[in-house]
């Protein structure tokens, strides 16, 4: 098992050297103000049979998941995905198709009963294959699947039932690890079949309040490791470097802090300037709501990405089942049309796109959509009123059909997308050498592996619009609107209509017979 | 008014119509986000450039319909400069056009020869309910194919009250491949077409020679005729494009679950069902009451007395008793309305007519109010809006399915000559 620690604090950030005490037996800090990043890798002989189970079914397996909490992220992590749980599966054989995986998922979600989560007993029911643009650059996982977790209780109550019963560096620990994902902003855990290791990487943005203390053990066996870092970061030389500079500690080991310095290159960027977007939902949203992504237009500076490069302004939809695109409304190439809610192209999409299913019906639990959005045009620099106004994309979209409910109404979550620049480049700069290197987003498979990323950071209490999806009421026993009615109401009108029209047709029968010859006078005195 | 003295005018002023709302939706395309066309046209457009590049047209979402309409509208596919594009994308929609006006031609044909109108009144009609209706105009310059259907039907009816029984049924089965609805009308033409209008007495009164005389040679070719085209075209349909064929035209109309709601009075039962929220499976006999009504009363009670009248009272039957209804729909019935209209109580007692159109607008007005509240005000207006409107509207077409029928027994709409 390896374990490691970085702190990241900003550059203003103040740091006495008494904050950091390394013995030959453990480190302590305290008071640290800086963002942190826990990663723990496990070996899969290290794992409880049922999750190792799961694993070694497993080509790959990337779960991602995101705090519904606005958090800044912070070089270098500062990459983002919509809030909730995304998780990328690569099966190891193409015939293998367990249920194991679902089991797992429904586990660690623990779905409430009302939750409009997409079930799965077989992965192939609910998931999805992402779009295939870049096959040959293999980092794209083969199936696709979200879904909505405000919390990870869950998944604490997991690694604490399973993990952590098993686990040599003894319960306690390993509890209190597990709690304190609570509080994590984000939250990734990876497992590949050619490393046959699991990681668990747990980021936590700001520190609580009055800094971060811990004290961190040498651990009790060789084969373990305990790394620590503290250190600040800024921009590199190069424009896709990064330079990160501190001390870094091998706990148990190094007899003191070394300082350090090193630059890497890094495929996702921090923009200089603040940026910043809202996403909303125009109100009344009835059964087309309309995503609105506002941004002020002065967040929306080309960043300063070599120059070579060509930069386009994107956002990436993670869209549950109940609300979809029409892909042919919106991969028009119409100018009119994309100006008038100032969209580029519609870049990629994959998922569910039934336009006509209800919700009950689709088994998949969504779809992504990548977009290009347009941006204003260059104001001259001699402006003089610099211009405040929000630039705002908007994209249509399509409510399905729920079940029906007591209130008449039913509420959809939407995770807000992520909006960043998309920087490529013919460069043949290599990522991975990146410590910290994040891949298996969803959106960064849709560009080339050279391609830079600078994420806008989106501002709001909640990171989820909720939607109001009206449905047909349905009330218990005492109420008015009843199933029962809706059905012997029907069923009587319908009869009634049809024995008016029989009737009718008797006395015309009756008066004249079926034959060709009309009655002429039958009728005349009754009309 | 000297315009319906002349077909040329009347005809022209309908073609000149048409192309003005061609020629104003290609402007409103270009330069407005709201579309002039209408979505099922992009739907048959992208169908057609899939069928141009050899592929199915089924590969397109939501493409319903016989490949032959994809075919039909291959030209559209045809690349060209910015001038020459928007030509060939506007085909289509003058095929509609076009059929439109041709339908609306053998009417005024049928209603001068067969129904001896003068001229000028069977232009007067035509004109109102069909050449000069803005509505009929609109939707098949929009580029939707209900005005082919309209003419297909048109010319079912003129090959059958011409008596050309081999023709009659080469269309119908051609138009029943196309939209599966007009097999309604083979129950009437069959039932109308007995020994009497072929010409021939019947012999004796037993049942056997009753039954024997009902077999006339009209109807074995009609019947054989009908079946030849269907079964041919089906065929070649399924030689090419195998079962994705078989499941969008036809299938596809048996499994869907038509939950959204629409005008139809099942419609809020439907997705209660759809929901699994329903005890009984009543919907499943929907089709019961519309079928007999459909296929085997009005035919047997009427076709006889007024075909045309029947085909309406069918059509109208169909529309309102079926599990799905949209406004495209009501275009289905308005061909057959030249021939009721002249003769019927509509318009000889203005009161009752007036109420019906009164009655009949105002059960859309109500539905579509409670649509919008829905759609676009996002309440829940299933019920008791919805499901009110609904049923409501189904009352009021029955209403007046009635004076149709009571008017179809007195010989409205029947042919007062025999043709020579």
């Amino acid at each position: 098992m390896k374990r490691r620690i970085t702190f990241i604090q900003s550059v203003n950030a103040s740091f006495d050297p008494e904050q950091a005490v390394l013995t030959t037996s453990s480190l302590s800090v305290r008071d640290i103000d800086a963002a942190r990043e826990d990663r723990i890798t496990v070996g899969l002989d290290e794992l409880p049979e049922e999750l190792r189970a799961v694993l070694e079914q497993s080509h790959e397996l990337h779960l991602r998941w995101a705090s519904e909490r606005s958090f800044d992220a912070v070089v270098p992590f500062s990459s983002r995905v919509s809030p909730g749980l995304h998780v990328h599966y690569t099966p190891l054989g193409s015939e293998s198709s367990s249920e194991a995986l679902c089991t797992l998922l429904r586990t660690i979600v623990a779905p409430s009963k009302d939750a409009q989560y997409k079930n799965c007993s077989k992965q192939e029911d609910a998931f999805i294959t992402p779009p295939l643009l870049s096959t040959r650059f293999g980092s794209s996982a083969a199936l696709q699947y979200y879904t909505r977790l405000p919390s990870i209780q869950p998944l604490v109550k997991y690694i604490h039932n399973t993990v952590c019963d098993q686990s040599r560096t003894g319960g306690r620990e390993c509890h209190t690890r597990a709690d304190a994902l609570l509080s994590a902003d984000s939250v990734d855990i990876d497992y590949d079949s050619t490393s046959h290791a699991l990681t668990v990487s747990g980021l936590w943005a700001s520190s609580p309040t009055g800094g971060w203390t811990d004290k961190f053990q040498r651990p009790a066996s060789a084969d373990d490791q305990v790394e620590f870092g503290l250190l600040g970061a800024e921009a590199g030389l190069e424009p896709e470097e990064i330079k990160m500079g501190g001390l870094l500690a091998v706990v148990g080991e190094d007899e003191k802090l070394k300082p350090t310095m090193f630059s890497f290159p890094s495929r996702h960027q921090s923009l200089t300037e603040p940026s910043s977007y809202t996403v909303s939902f125009a109100s009344p949203t009835g059964l087309h709501p309309t995503m609105s992504i506002s941004m002020p237009r002065s967040s929306l500076k080309r960043p300063t990405a070599p120059d070579d490069t060509t930069c386009g302004l994107h956002t990436y939809l993670t869209l549950p089942s109940v609300i979809f695109g029409d892909q042919y409304q919106l991969a028009t190439t119409d100018p009119l049309f994309l100006e008038s809610h100032n969209l580029l192209a519609l870049q990629a999409l994959a998922g569910e796109m039934d336009l006509e299913a209800p919700d009950w019906v689709v088994q998949r639990w969504g779809s992504n959509w990548l977009f290009e959005l347009a941006t204003p045009p260059e104001l001259e620099e001699t402006a003089n009123t610099p211009d405040s106004s929000n630039w705002t994309a908007t994209i249509p979209l399509h409510l399905r059909y729920l079940p029906p409910s007591e209130t008449g109404h039913r509420t959809a979550y939407i995770p807000w997308p992520v909006v960043f620049w998309a920087c490529t480049s013919e460069d043949s700069t290599k990522m991975s050498v990146n410590p910290f290197d994040r891949t298996h987003l969803g959106w960064d498979s849709l560009f080339g592996p050279r391609t830079l990323f600078y994420q806008l950071q989106p501002t709001g209490d909640r990171l989820v619009e909720e939607i109001d999806v009206p449905v047909l009421r349905l009330e218990g026993e005492e109420g008015y609107f009843q199933g029962k009615y809706i059905e012997l109401g029907t069923c009587a009108v319908i009869s009634l209509g049809f024995i008016w029209v029989l009737w009718r047709l008797a006395r015309v029968a009756w008066s004249s017979g079926v034959g060709s010859k009309p009655v002429e006078t039958a009728h005349d005195k009754k009309e | 008014m000297a315009i319906f003295d002349s077909p040329a005018r009347v005809f022209l002023a309908a073609t000149a119509l048409r192309l003005i709302f061609l020629v104003y939706g290609g402007w409103q395309d270009a330069h407005s986000t709201v579309k002039y066309t209408d979505i099922d046209y992009m739907v048959f457009t992208d169908a057609a450039r899939y069928v141009a590049k050899g592929e199915s047209p089924y590969t397109r979402d939501t493409y319903r319909y016989t490949p032959l309409l994809a075919w039909m509208l291959l030209p559209t596919a045809w690349e060209g400069a910015t001038p020459w594009s928007t030509l060939t994308f506007a085909f289509g929609k003058a095929l509609f056009a076009l059929s439109d006006v041709l339908a609306g031609w053998l009417v005024v044909q049928l209603l001068v020869r067969c129904y001896q109108f003068p001229v000028e009144r069977a232009l007067r009609y035509v004109s109102a309910v069909w050449l000069w209706n803005p509505m009929v105009a609109n939707i098949s310059t929009r580029g939707s194919s209900e005005g082919l259907l309209g003419v297909l039907v048109a010319a079912l009816l003129w090959a059958t009250l011409t008596k050309k029984p081999v023709l009659a049924g080469l269309i119908l089965g051609l138009a029943v491949h196309f939209k599966i609805y007009p097999f309604i009308y083979g129950v009437s033409i069959l039932w109308w077409w007995d020994a009497e209008r072929d010409g021939s007495v019947t012999t004796g009164s037993g049942l056997l020679s009753k039954a024997l005389g009902f077999i006339t040679p009209s109807r074995v070719k009609f019947t054989v005729a009908a079946l030849a085209s269907f079964v041919a075209l089906n065929l070649v349909m399924y030689l090419q494009h195998g079962q994705p064929f078989l499941h969008h035209t036809f299938f596809h109309h048996l499994t869907r679950i038509d939950h959204r709601h629409n005008f139809s009075p099942y419609s809020t039962l439907l997705y209660l069902s759809a929901a699994g929220g329903a005890e009984t499976r009543f919907e499943a006999l929907a089709f019961l009451p519309q079928l007999i009504l459909v296929v085997v009363a009005l035919p047997l009670v009427l076709a006889k007395k007024s075909l045309t009248t029947t085909m309406l009272a069918q059509t109208f039957t169909f529309v309102t008793f079926n599990k799905v209804c949209t406004s495209q729909y009501f275009l289905w019935y308005l061909i057959l309305l030249p021939f009721y209209l002249p003769s019927s109580s509509l318009i000889r007692k203005p009161a009752l007519g007036i109420s019906a159109a009164i009655l009949w607008i105002a059960g859309q007005a109500l539905w579509l109010h409670q649509g919008y509240n829905l759609e676009f005000l996002g309440l829940s207006s299933f019920v008791p809006g919805l499901f009110l409107a609904g049923l409501f509207f189904f009352a009021v077409n029955v209403w007046i399915l009635g004076i149709i029928v009571r008017d179809g027994g007195d010989g409205a709409g029947e042919i007062t000559t025999a043709l020579k």
